[in-house]
């Protein structure tokens, strides 16, 4: 009888010990005894204890679910850019007070010819990378033909580049390809393309040593890709020592910056992918900084006197594009791409300019700002952002269902009409296709919402198949031609895809490339920008706006449209 | 039949097993209508007859699918799991690195499910009906019923921001960072070390996803546990054992459990190896670098190597369970040794 009462008692002890404790005792015996109860309070004290001594490490909670490599060769994702530009040290910058404007970093001076065919760069001669080795010629030629031989994801940052060459120890000329025609191309972006973290300088010894090469073969031969998963080699502020996928990344002050030693002995970059976790750990001091915060948390976050708000304007930007041409050219044109378009009767229908207009009118931009951002975005006129040269904001349309309706009618289609939207399927574009097809249908318009697997909307948009399309656009360099070449040019990127093949749009975006005065390309960018809005291939939804959540003592936070923010500058 | 030569004789059958396994992912793989060179290549690299030409035929899928197969079977045969599009690693390297977090957390889970799943199944049973089974029975159902990517977030907020009990995701905190790595177990590489922050702080890192992750097992485990002891505890030996004035303590742990805990092994090596693949909402939630994120962001890439060395390994690991669970039968219950 005894044991009836005892037994149930000694379990739910155990039960109890067991649940404070977590999996902590390993063993009953373990469980069975109470100090092991306290085995969660008292872990806190011995984690602090270990803290304190170690000083100036700069904890940063984000999702790190985009990087899958860190050698700069193969690296093609978005996280990648921010612990490259930390790492390693570019040639060529742009200041995120100044997106138009380019000054100098590895370089401290450059020159350009008239017609953009050749770039000359001169290094400044007391940038040694975190090795002891100096930066030069060589190392900049090294980097750069590796990235174009590997052939990796961030190869196209050299695209249009012929040859790479030292002129001296200390000089870098760049030549561009010579294209069918046997003159060379110009290449107006190079610069800003120079900007971009991928094109980072490498200590070519130190990359040689591991196994890396720049020979035309790199693509098999290069070996170093391992080692550069795990460790940079460059000259920049902090230098990588490790990174665990899908959990942290750990970069150490490089003491030896030629810019002066940073202000955080390390940095750890650390994995959450769960918004309102991130917030959690910024308010409980287990992170100083997050990645970008969910608008929904901006305002607990205001709530913590303990943290600073940041919001910043971002060149990222959400289109809906629609088909330029109609099925019965694109049957005269090709056939088998003829046979092979979704919902052929759609294009049919969006291949009407007065529909893309109509499209463009009747969307509530606003309101899908505020339903998935909270209000945090702004709108540009066309498919070119806000903060970009040429860009004229008071050029924007917003919603006039009216107009709307008239354009439909004056298609053709004054009793309504009905079409499809495709998009690759996540919550965020669910809300947001959801909204377009409730304000479509105010101006009698029927939606017909087609969500796709990320990999089919991609195959089958890239195979110019769909009427209608719903996408983003995240600039990798900031030159406007960022824009201009993949929404203006028919045979590139959305362009291609929709089929936008508009003589007018050509001249104008092949004159932005190919234009060095900074005036005549603002003229080009302008008119192209009307071109865009009258022939309506392409509206912008909305461009976003990132809410960034800090420490109080945290100081020299500035966001970098690219690559988020330089940690150098940052201190506590 | 020997237990060793039983043994070797499953290991042995493994092989055609996994084969098959092969097979059938690289058939069901390929019947998607996408095309993954989106995968290997960039978005505007797609733009490029060359590129697409030379990544085409870097990664063989120029070659026609039973060739495919038999390259990799060759290469599988090699120890070469195929290189994955996405990461641009050996897929063995990638599984090596995701493998550790998921086999810490797994057993920390495991241990927490049997230890208080098969207890809670012993009261519930032995005072079925009473207030003690109502509780056993509410516990097992929110176990079962709660999702984690809600009852992680929950206990997050709860143990630790609100009460502070309980440290954040991740595996470790920041500050103290990962243990010099000898096995990638975490816990196990920093006692190695004698490193005794970085093992308190993995340590106490493993509670809360342990006890989300572990939940719906021990469910799984109390519930079984409590009808196997019903029926158990009503045959004719028990009350013949209790008859001969046997102390009710060794009726309920010698006689009654022992005999109860036959159907509960196979169940328990299934939820194990359960345990090792199904983890990828806690994953997410904890920010766990494990094996369920891996897989299921390979599926979702369409990255043909990955998810195939995932599945491989997933399946080998059910294997190789199953093979444990027989041979612990044989020595739980000596009649299936004799037969």
């Amino acid at each position: 009888m005894k044991l009836n009462r005892v037994f149930p008692f000694v379990m739910l002890v155990v039960l109890l010990a067991g649940i404070l404790a977590g999996c902590g005792p390993a063993s009953t015996s373990e469980a069975e005894n109470p100090p092991a109860a306290t085995d969660a309070p008292e872990e806190a004290a011995p984690t602090e204890a270990a803290v304190a001594p170690v000083g100036g490490t700069l904890v940063i909670a984000m999702n790190l679910d985009d990087v899958v490599t860190l050698d700069p060769a193969y690296a093609g994702e978005t996280t990648n850019l921010f612990i490259h530009i930390n790492t390693y040290d570019t040639l060529v910058d742009i200041r995120p007070d100044d997106l138009n404007t380019i000054v100098p970093r590895l370089a401290e001076s450059w020159e350009v010819n008239s017609d953009f065919t050749e770039f000359i760069f001169h290094l400044r001669k007391d940038a040694k990378f975190a090795s002891g080795n100096p930066v030069t010629a060589a190392d900049v030629v090294f980097s750069w033909n590796r990235l174009l031989n590997v052939a990796g994801a961030p190869a196209f940052n050299l695209d249009g580049v012929g040859k790479v060459e030292a002129v001296d120890d200390y000089t870098v000329k760049v030549s561009t390809a010579v294209g069918d025609d046997g003159a060379a191309q110009p290449l107006p972006q190079f610069l800003s393309s120079a900007c971009n973290p991928s094109l980072g300088i490498q200590d070519s010894k130190l990359v040689m040593e591991h196994g890396g090469t720049d020979a035309a073969d790199a693509a098999t031969t290069d070996k170093a890709k391992e080692w550069l998963d795990q460790n940079s080699a460059g000259s920049g502020p902090f230098i990588l020592t490790r990174w665990s996928p899908k959990a942290d990344i750990e970069l150490v002050a490089n003491k030896n910056y030629w810019k002066g030693a940073p202000n955080f002995d390390k940095v750890v970059i650390t994995h959450v992918s769960d918004p309102t976790t991130q917030l959690q750990m910024l308010e409980k001091g287990d992170a100083d900084m997050i990645g970008n915060l969910q608008t929904d948390l901006v305002d607990q976050a205001k709530a913590n006197p303990d943290l600073t708000i940041s919001v910043d304007q971002s060149l990222d930007e959400n289109y809906l594009a629609m088909t330029y041409a109609c099925p019965d050219d694109i049957k005269a044109a090709d056939p088998a791409k003829f046979a092979e378009l979704q919902s052929p009767d759609s294009f049919a229908i969006l291949c009407k300019k007065e529909v893309r207009q109509a499209v463009a009118y009747a969307i509530d931009y606003e309101g899908i700002a505020k339903a998935v951002l909270n209000g945090y975005a702004t709108r540009a006129p066309s498919i070119i952002p806000i903060g970009i040269i040429g860009v004229d904001p008071s050029k924007t349309q917003g919603r006039d269902v009216a107009k709307a309706k008239e354009l439909l009618a004056a298609a053709g289609y004054p009793d309504g009409v009905t079409f499809d939207l495709y998009y690759a399927s996540n919550a965020t574009r669910d809300t947001v296709a959801a909204k377009i097809k409730n304000d479509l249908a105010e101006a009698g318009i029927t939606l017909n919402l087609k969500p796709l697997e990320q990999s089919v909307y991609l195959t089958q948009m890239r195979a110019q198949q769909l009427p209608m399309a719903f996408g983003g656009w995240t600039p990798d360099y900031l030159d406007v031609t960022m824009w201009t070449d993949y929404f203006g040019l028919g045979d590139r990127s959305i362009a291609f895809r929709m089929w936008f093949q508009n003589e007018e749009a050509n001249k104008l975006a092949t004159e932005i490339r190919t234009t060095a005065d900074p005036a005549a390309r603002k003229t080009a960018v302008e008119k192209l920008q009307a071109v865009f809005i009258e022939e309506m291939p392409f509206t912008m939804l909305y461009q976003t706006q990132y809410v960034h959540a800090f420490s109080k003592d945290l100081q020299g936070f500035q966001f970098h449209p690219v690559w988020f923010v330089d940690l150098f500058g940052l201190s506590k | 039949m020997s237990l060793i030569q039983n043994l070797i004789r499953r290991l042995l059958l493994m092989i055609p097993m996994a084969i098959g396994i092969t097979l059938l992912l690289f058939v069901v793989t390929h019947i998607v209508p996408v095309n993954p060179l989106a995968v290997i290549l960039t978005e505007r690299s797609m733009d490029d007859p060359e590129a697409i030409r030379a990544a085409t035929e870097k990664w063989g899928l120029d070659k026609p699918l039973p060739e495919q197969y038999l390259i990799y079977l060759k290469n599988l045969l090699q120890g070469d799991l195929g290189t994955s599009f996405k990461t641009k690693n050996p897929v063995a390297l990638d599984l090596k690195n995701f493998l550790p977090a998921t086999i810490e957390l797994s057993i920390c889970s495991f241990i927490f499910a049997v230890l208080f799943g098969l207890p809670l199944g012993i009261i519930a049973a032995y005072k079925a009906g009473s207030f003690a089974d109502q509780v056993t029975r509410v516990v097992s159902l929110l176990g079962a019923s709660m999702p984690p990517f809600w009852s992680g977030l929950l206990i997050l907020f709860v143990f630790y921001y609100k009460l502070d009990w309980a440290p954040g995701p991740g595996r470790i905190n920041s500050r103290i960072g990962a243990p010099e790595s000898v096995t990638g177990l975490f816990v196990f590489d920093s006692l190695l070390k004698g490193n005794m922050p970085a093992f308190w702080s993995s340590l106490s890192h493993l509670i809360l996803p342990s006890i989300i992750l572990g939940w719906f097992t021990l469910a799984l485990i109390s519930r079984i546990t409590r009808s196997s002891m019903l029926e158990v505890l009503s045959q004719d030996y028990i009350r013949t054992a209790r008859a001969k004035g046997l102390a009710e303590k060794w009726v309920i742990l010698s006689h009654a459990l022992r005999n109860a805990l036959i159907p509960l092994v196979t169940l328990v090596g299934l939820a194990f190896a359960g345990l090792m693949s199904g983890a990828i909402m806690t994953e997410t939630i904890f920010s766990w670098p494990g094996i369920g994120r891996y897989a299921v962001e390979s599926a979702a890439n369409l990255d043909y190597p990955a998810i195939t060395g995932a599945t491989l390994l997933i399946a080998v690991i059910y294997m190789l369970v199953n093979i444990f669970v027989d041979m612990l039968y044989t020595i739980i219950d000596p009649r299936i040794r004799e037969g």
